[in-house]
């Protein structure tokens, strides 16, 4: 357990936690999922290979950031997702569309696993963790509003 | 505990990626590619993304070291990797060209962090090339108004790297670090929500 999600609220952990899970059993032969901070921190993770899950979520965070960079670069605007297609397998890594920009989110299948299909369940979950990290947002700042007026 | 990053940048074929190699406890990983750059560099290969390494410290805190790629056609790269790092370590190699040249290249680019303090520098290559000296990269880095510590290192050395980030905790302890959020001070996760960029 890396010390951001020793940091992160609890609640928050076990949505991120359980939508980890569930997108790991609905893709059809995944390897793995993982979610990191959008700087590479581990989040969360279910990984059924060797891959170390800390280095998956180091890279995931460049890749993502060097997406969204090369979309600006070349004039096709903000990067949805970013494939790697590989001999063995594919990984799909995206932003977590939530308010603030906090986390990144992956998915890592065998090559039988259709694209479609891996885009179509990574960007549900993503929206899931966007809604819970929302969410938690909503509370947080309400909580803060009512200490500073108390 | 905590996690702690930490960049190491500066131009090509300084040493960045053999730093983070000499002391990282993991196999780190690393985007070598064939270097067809030879007027550049005559390395084989060269850093295209970044090189990531740990190290963990006696007190059980942990540092996540990243490595940019040198070349000034990457420095898109360099905030990408610089961000959400303490500290910045510019490798600099007094082998090439114009140093000189490069150390302003690289304080340049990295202002911000140099902005609060959380920047060291160290030349390689000294004993082969000794001018400039180290006084000569104070001097330069005084000119521009800044006040940056520069240290001599072979960085195939273990302890010569050791002792580089030892200086750049030196300095990172001497800053007053206690311009977070007041209520949030000391809770990562708040500092991280704090600081994330907005959709």
């Amino acid at each position: 357990m890396t010390q951001i999600s020793r940091n992160l609220p609890l609640a928050l952990k076990g949505a991120i936690d359980a939508a980890v899970r569930d997108l790991h059993q609905r893709v059809p032969a995944a390897i793995g999922c993982v979610i990191a901070t959008v700087d590479g921190r581990l989040v969360s993770h279910v990984v059924d290979n060797e891959a170390d899950p800390q280095r998956i979520a180091a890279m995931i965070g460049s890749m993502v950031a060097l997406g969204e960079t090369i979309g600006r670069e070349v004039r096709i605007d903000r990067s949805q997702y970013v494939v790697v297609n590989a001999l063995n397998g594919t990984l799909l890594t995206q932003r977590v569309p939530s308010r603030k920009e906090l986390f990144v989110v992956s998915t890592l299948a065998r090559p039988t696993t259709n694209l479609g299909m891996l885009l179509h369940e990574t960007r549900s979950t993503a929206d899931v963790i966007a809604r819970a990290v929302d969410d938690w947002l909503d509370q947080h700042q309400a909580r803060s509003a009512e200490a500073a007026s108390a | 505990m905590s996690e702690i990053k930490l960049l190491f940048a500066g131009p090509m074929g300084a040493g960045k990626t053999t730093a983070i190699r000499a002391i990282s406890e993991i196999e780190p990983i690393s985007t070598e590619v064939a270097n067809t750059d030879l007027i550049e560099s005559n390395k084989a290969e060269t850093t295209v993304a970044m090189d990531y390494g740990e190290l963990t410290l006696d007190t059980g805190d942990k540092l996540r070291l990243y490595g940019s790629p040198g070349q000034k056609r990457f420095e898109f790269m360099w905030p990408l990797l610089a961000e959400g790092a303490l500290g910045v370590v510019v490798l600099l190699d007094n082998s090439r060209t114009d140093p000189l040249a490069d150390l302003h290249d690289f304080l340049a680019a990295f202002d911000t962090q140099i902005g609060a303090g959380r920047v060291v520098i160290a030349v390689g290559r000294l004993d082969s090339h000794p001018h400039p000296s180290l006084d000569d990269y104070v001097a330069a880095v005084s000119r521009r108004g800044q006040f940056l510590p520069v240290v001599d290192a072979d960085v195939r050395q273990r302890d010569d790297v050791i002792g580089v980030l030892e200086v750049l905790f030196e300095q990172l302890n001497a800053l007053d670090l206690g311009d977070s959020p007041g209520a949030n001070e000391g809770d990562e996760w708040m500092r991280f929500v704090d600081q994330a960029r907005v959709q």
